[in-house]
Parts: structure tokens; C-alpha cells; sequence
């Protein structure tokens, strides 16, 4: 009996380690996926792909506060890696050197110049276009008579802010700008989104002067930098102070103000576009479905650029299903793949020969910008890892408080707090 | 019995020896990266064999030290893997540049002289020190006088019992993020601007909010000490004319020393390790001028700070070496207050 037991228990052992051993493989793929909101288009394309090829492709979405690359690594030390997945910066592609397959040898490399090239090659896939720029509601700058191509300069934009701001309640606004300072949740916004103007604004797509300057050891050029400091002085003054938005408000709430009408300009990109037509659709139609558009950070003279670029992109990590993994890519290049993520998703194509446009309010502004070259690169994305988190953001939201108390001093903070932390 | 006895040998010698084969195998095969899939399957094996030959192994002078040792196996085991292996892997880590993937070399001491001249850590260090011993005075002051209150007799104390250990039984983080909605959008009808966008009031706001937490689950462990005091002392007490104040410093709190042992172990460590309700509540936020330097993670405590340098600083060593450093402080400012706090019970 004792013995029987003993044989049974050994079986059961056996049995459970044998079946964690033996795990499915064959055709079946895992991508990573960074941007939550476009989950249901991607596991559309990955539905189609599988009907015509038999490749199962898993969508995996990571989001709302997750720090992905630290996912990843868990991921890696657990041997889970997942075939394809989404890296953002200079940093991310640097945490797997020597890992990531080179796709210049793939069909879509041709077809854009947004791919990503790193030390092992092409290994970033673009998947959309993104627009840093000055958004603002076209229906209440018409109603105040203020023409958005009017702003050019600090003066220009100074004079449309009052006009709009003289005439707030006739218009239903809460405020001129929608902008917010908080650090804890939206450094990312002012730390990375913001200052990457000062990086980037009006330079040319190749231009790489502000964040060479910042990659030898945190330097900040003193004058680009206080006019920059002076618009957001600008924003300060015209932003919502009164309900405390300025320095405790939420990245929902500035949409949903911005949706709803409630400013005429806000300070986010072009990705918010999804969310006023989807999550804030029944305001965004009561507000009128208005027109929207993009004016560059005019902060000197002669600023004419929005910045775009590809967001992030998906990186193919070298293992037994990298050619299935490419392909799979490919296919998404093509204009099958394309359709589903386009219309369905509301990706901005970085792919040359797509003729698909989206419906999303900000796709017009943007090939509009594109056409006309005016567009600069995001250059903020080599800098240094958590940079927003750690240091910039919070000085935005010491500078909306006042315990910073002008553009000299923004700018002096700025520049020793960023050499510190280029330094530790 | 001879031959029984020399078959077993056999058995368990064989069992021994195919266990231990197939255990070093499958670890060589799991070192060298290699893909095999069995190999989960022959470490297991191998260890039950090496059990159960253990088990057969015919001797009498050892054979119950020997069970012992399998019944204690699997904690040994489950200890070794989830605390003893990960703190001498984080040990080793410390003194390479690991990035979480990989590492390509070892610093020596590079990484704990790094973080001691860095005043955000400095920083991180000196308000950790702070919001404990203000909160272990805190919450053991509060959780005594609500455990007073709830043994007093007084109508549905265990209405009261409840609702003040409810706060306990909510998550960290959910607790953090409800109260930065009601800082943010409640109370700053009071204040005009948050409390959480200010170092100072932000402070104060966490160690409100772990105060609510905390001190409910104290106080529960207060209600069992002072509950247990035996009846006929508080009524001799009372007999020979003892007024509350001198029942309760004189008699109860005496006879409940050891569950203020307890109770000021557990504040300690649980405020040093405070993590949750800091990441939510401020995240580290709020700014300091400190030793000469513009700090920018002014709210931001030890465990939230070496989270931080490993996730989104993206330094897994350096991290690495800070939580080292974290569990040494952790475990001399446990033992120190032990000691104290046992040499104080033998003399009351």
C-alpha cells in the first residue's frame, strides 16, 4: 500500500514535469504591442493573415502605465520572448544589441524611410506617424477671427492668445490652452513631448545640433532655451489654473476639454485624435465635430515645422520563427495589411506606395505638413533613459507653480538639473 | 532480510546515482542556454530519484534524519528558489553592469560608490528615515487609542472594529490612486492647489494616507493584547482604588509589552518598505533643494528610488547594489530594535 502510494506520487511527479516541459510550437507567432488603443485592429490583421496563411499571430498589448521594456526583460529571463515587439528609443533598442534580426533585406524596407536603424541594421519596423505640434480647435479660432496661419512668432501667438482670451465666455472656453503641467502621471507630455520643440522645432529632419548638444553631457543651449521658456511662461499664464488643471490635471480630463470645446488650443500630438473620436465621440459631436489643425511652437521667429515620426517601432528578436516573423511584417506592409491597420486603426502610414487615409481628425494637417517638407524629426527619442520621469517633467510643474519664477530661471534650472542627471 | 536488505541497497544506490546523472545533466543543459525541452522534466526526475533514494537507502541509525529531511524538502526548496538563490544572484548582479539582460562586465565596488554620491539617493535615504520614525510613532499613538476605544465597551464596537481595519484589506496602489483623486479633485477645494504638487504637504499627505492605512490593522493586534489581560487583575486594580490613568499605564500597558514589541517591529519595517502607496500617490514627484543640487523626485522613498533606477533610469545594476544596501539597513535596524525592545520586557 505504502508503496503504491510512493509509485503514484513519483507518476503524478513525472507526469506534471513532463507536461511543462512539452510546449506547442510550429506556426504560431507573439507580438508585443505598445499602443492599447489599436489592440482590435492589429488582432483583425492578425485574424486575416491567419486565414491566409495558417500563421497564428497572438497580439499581445501592453499599456496604461506599463513599463514595457521592463516586461520584456522579465519575459526574456523567463525564455518567453516574444517574436516581435515594440521598442521607443535609442535605450530600448540598446537593451537588446546583438539580439534583434536585420530586416533591410525585407520588402517594406524599400518602401519607407521611417525605419529604424540601429547597430545590428535595419531593425525597427515604422507602423504609423505621429505629429508633435500645436493643436488647436479651428472652429473657435474662426469664430475669435484669429488666423492659425497668422502665428508665426512669440508676438503672433501672444496676440492670438489675448484675442481668444478677451472673448473666453462668449466663446464657452475654460481656458485658451489645454495645457497641464502635472509630473507624476504627464512628465512624458511636457519632459518629452514638449521639450523635444526645443530639440527639434524648426530645424531640418537631419538636423541633430540640440540633441548632440545634450548628449555631451547634458548641455542646453542658453538662448534657443529661454525663448522656448518664455512660451511656456505663455502657456502658463493662459492655461486652467482656477479648477488646478494646471498642476493636477489628467491626460483624460485635457482630452475630453479639448473634445468638448472647452479650449482652443491643447498640447498634445496628433494621437489624441483617436480618442475624440472614440472614447470622447458623443462630446467631441456635441462640440460639433469642429475642424481641427496644427500650428508649429513658434517660440522664435520663423519656427515652421511640426515634428513628426514614427512613434516607436517593432523590432524582430532573432530566434526560430525570425523569417515567419518578417514575413509577417511584410504582409502588414502591403496594402492588405495596410487597409486594416489604416482604416481600422488609425495609423498615419510611414509606407510610401499606401494610399489609404485615415479617418482621423489630424490626418489631414499632417500629409499636409508632409507635402509641404515642413516637418522635423523627433530627436528627444535619443535621450537619456527616464530623463521626463526623473528630471524635466518636474521642473515644468515648478515653473507652472511659480516656485520657479521666470524664463532665467526655467532655464538655468533646466540646464543643471539635465547636467546632473546626464552626470550620475 | 539479508537479501531484502541487499536489494534495497541496490535499488537505492541505483536510484541515487541515475538521480544525481539526470539532475547535474539537466542543470548543465539549462547553463549552457541549451533549447532542450526535456530538460525541466529530467531536473524533476532527477530529484525524485534522488528522494526516493534517499527513502530506500537501508540504514537505521539515519533513517529518520533522513525522513525529516524529505518532509522538509519541498520549504527548502520553495525557500532556496524564491529567497535564498535571487538574494545571492542580486548580490552578484550588484558588482556587474547587468542591464536586466545581459552583462558584459564586472565594476567591483563601481556601483555602491556611484549611489553614495548621488543626493537624490542621499535624499531618498534621509526621508525614508524620516516618514519611519514618524510613522511609527503615528500609527502605534493612533492604533492604541482606537484599540482603547474599541475595547471600551462602547455601542457596536465591532461596527467600529471593522470599519477601521476595512482601509487594510484595500490594495496599496488602489488606496494611493483613490486618495490622489480626492487630494487632486476634493480637497483642492480647500487648499486652491493639491497638496501632492508641493514636497512638504505631498509628505504630509502619504503619511496620512499610510496612517489610514496601517493603523486599523495595528490597532486589531492592540484589541488581542489588551483583551487577554486577565479579568481579575483590572478587578483587584479597581478593588484597591486604581483610577483609569493609573489602570492604564500602570496595569495594562505593562502586561501588553510584548505586542508593543510587535506592533513598533512591524510599523518599522512595513514604513521602511513602503512602496505602493508612494508610487501612487506622488510617484516620487516634488522638488528639494538639497546639498547644493535641484532635486526633481522630492517624495520619492528608498524602495520607490531603487525601482526607479533600475526601470525607468534603466540601471539594473545600480539598482541592484541600492536594494543590497536596502536589505543590510533593513535587517540592522530590525535586529537593533528587536533587541531593545526584548531587553525592555524583561525588566517591566
Amino acid at each position: 500500500m505504502k508503496k503504491s502510494l510512493l509509485t503514484l506520487l513519483v507518476a503524478g511527479v513525472v507526469a506534471a514535469g513532463l507536461s511543462t516541459g512539452a510546449y506547442a510550437d510550429g506556426e504560431s507567432l507573439r507580438l508585443v504591442n505598445g499602443k492599447i488603443e489599436v489592440d482590435a485592429a492589429l488582432k483583425e490583421a492578425a485574424a486575416k493573415y491567419e486565414e491566409e496563411t495558417g500563421v497564428h499571430v497572438e497580439i499581445e498589448s501592453m499599456g496604461g502605465g506599463v513599463n514595457i521594456q521592463d516586461e520584456l526583460k522579465k519575459q526574456y529571463q523567463g525564455t518567453g520572448m516574444p517574436d516581435i515587439f515594440v521598442c521607443g528609443s535609442d535605450a530600448d533598442f540598446g537593451n537588446w544589441d546583438g539580439l534583434l534580426a536585420d530586416m533591410s533585406d525585407c520588402a517594406w524596407a524599400a518602401d519607407t524611410d521611417a525605419g529604424y536603424v540601429g547597430t545590428d541594421g535595419l531593425v525597427g519596423f515604422p507602423y504609423t506617424t505621429e505629429a508633435i505640434g500645436l493643436a488647436y480647435n479651428a472652429d473657435i479660432l474662426e469664430k475669435a477671427g484669429v488666423d492659425p496661419a497668422s502665428i508665426t512668432g512669440p508676438e503672433s501667438m501672444r496676440a492670438a492668445f489675448e484675442t481668444i482670451d478677451a472673448q473666453k465666455e462668449d466663446l464657452g472656453l475654460t481656458a485658451v490652452i489645454g495645457w497641464c503641467c502635472e509630473a507624476q502621471n504627464l512628465y512624458w507630455s511636457t519632459g518629452s513631448h514638449s521639450f523635444a520643440n526645443y530639440i527639434d522645432a524648426g530645424l531640418d529632419r537631419d538636423d541633430t545640433t540640440y540633441s548632440d548638444l545634450l548628449a555631451d553631457g547634458g548641455q542646453i543651449d542658453h538662448d534657443r532655451f529661454l525663448h522656448y521658456a518664455e512660451m511656456i511662461a505663455l502657456f502658463n499664464e493662459y492655461a486652467d489654473t482656477d479648477s488646478g488643471f494646471l498642476t493636477s490635471g489628467t491626460y483624460d480630463q485635457q482630452i475630453l476639454g479639448f473634445a468638448s470645446g472647452k479650449y482652443a488650443f491643447v498640447t498634445q500630438g496628433s494621437w489624441i485624435g483617436a480618442t475624440m473620436t472614440t472614447d470622447d465621440a458623443a462630446q467631441y459631436e456635441e462640440a460639433g465635430n469642429f475642424k481641427v489643425g496644427m500650428i508649429p511652437y513658434a517660440f522664435e521667429e520663423g519656427i515652421d515645422t511640426i515634428l513628426t515620426n514614427s512613434p516607436s517601432w517593432w523590432a524582430v528578436f532573432q530566434n526560430d520563427n525570425t523569417d515567419a516573423a518578417k514575413a509577417f511584417l511584410d504582409w502588414l506592409a502591403t496594402d492588405e495589411g495596410q487597409e486594416i491597420l489604416v482604416m481600422k486603426g488609425g495609423f498615419i502610414s510611414p509606407f510610401k506606395s499606401c494610399s489609404f487615409v485615415a479617418e482621423d481628425p489630424f490626418a489631414e494637417t499632417i500629409s499636409e505638413y508632409t507635402a509641404a517638407g515642413k516637418t522635423s524629426s523627433w530627436h528627444w527619442l535619443k535621450n537619456k533613459s527616464g530623463l521626463d520621469q526623473n528630471a524635466t517633467g518636474q521642473l515644468y510643474l515648478d515653473y507652472a507653480l511659480g516656485s520657479i519664477p521666470d524664463a532665467e530661471g526655467f532655464t538655468q534650472a533646466m540646464t543643471s538639473v539635465i547636467a546632473d542627471y546626464y552626470a550620475s | 532480510m539479508k537479501a531484502n536488505s541487499s536489494s534495497r541497497k541496490l535499488l537505492s544506490l541505483l536510484l541515487l546515482i541515475c538521480g544525481a546523472v539526470l539532475f547535474v545533466y539537466a542543470l548543465i543543459l539549462d547553463f549552457s542556454r541549451s533549447g532542450a525541452k526535456y530538460r525541466g522534466a529530467f531536473l524533476i526526475l532527477g530529484i525524485v530519484a534522488i528522494i526516493a533514494g534517499l527513502y530506500f537507502f537501508p540504514t537505521l541509525k539515519y533513517h529518520r534524519r533522513i525522513i525529516y529531511i524529505i518532509f522538509l524538502f519541498p520549504l527548502l526548496f520553495t525557500f532556496a528558489v524564491t529567497v535564498i538563490i535571487p538574494l545571492c544572484l542580486g548580490i552578484y548582479y550588484s558588482f556587474t553592469d547587468w542591464t536586466g539582460i545581459q552583462f558584459t562586465k564586472f565594476v567591483g565596488f563601481e556601483n555602491y560608490t556611484t549611489m553614495f554620491s548621488d543626493p537624490q539617493f542621499i535624499w531618498s535615504i534621509l526621508i525614508t528615515f524620516i516618514f519611519v520614525v514618524l510613522n511609527m510613532v503615528l500609527v502605534n499613538v493612533i492604533a492604541f487609542l482606537l484599540a482603547l476605544l474599541c475595547t471600551n465597551g462602547i455601542k457596536g464596537d465591532g461596527f467600529f472594529r471593522a470599519a477601521y481595519f476595512l482601509p487594510n484589506l484595500i490594495g496599496g496602489i488602489v488606496l494611493g490612486y483613490i486618495w490622489q483623486f480626492v487630494f487632486n479633485n476634493v480637497l483642492i477645494n480647500i487648499t486652491k492647489t493639491s497638496m501632492l504638487v508641493q514636497t512638504k504637504t505631498a509628505m504630509i499627505a502619504i503619511i496620512v494616507v499610510y496612517i489610514w492605512q496601517y493603523a486599523g490593522y495595528i490597532m486589531l493586534i492592540y484589541i488581542t493584547g489588551l483583551t487577554q489581560i486577565p479579568g481579575d487583575v483590572l478587578e483587584a486594580a479597581q478593588i484597591d482604588g486604581a483610577n483609569p490613568s493609573q489602570t492604564l499605564f500602570q496595569i495594562k500597558i505593562p502586561m501588553i509589552a510584548s505586542t508593543f514589541t510587535i506592533c513598533t517591529f512591524l510599523t518599522l519595517t512595513s514604513a521602511f518598505k513602503q512602496f505602493d502607496v508612494n508610487l501612487a500617490l506622488t510617484g516620487g514627484t516634488g522638488s528639494a533643494q538639497f546639498m547644493g543640487k535641484y532635486l526633481t523626485s522630492g517624495t520619492q522613498m528608498l524602495a520607490l528610488n531603487i525601482y526607479n533606477t533600475a526601470v525607468s533610469k534603466n540601471n539594473y545594476a545600480l539598482g541592484q547594489a541600492k536594494a543590497v544596501l536596502f536589505f543590510i539597513i533593513l535587517a540592522c535596524v530590525s535586529l537593533i530594535q528587536v533587541r531593545i525592545s526584548n531587553s525592555k520586557e524583561v525588566e517591566l
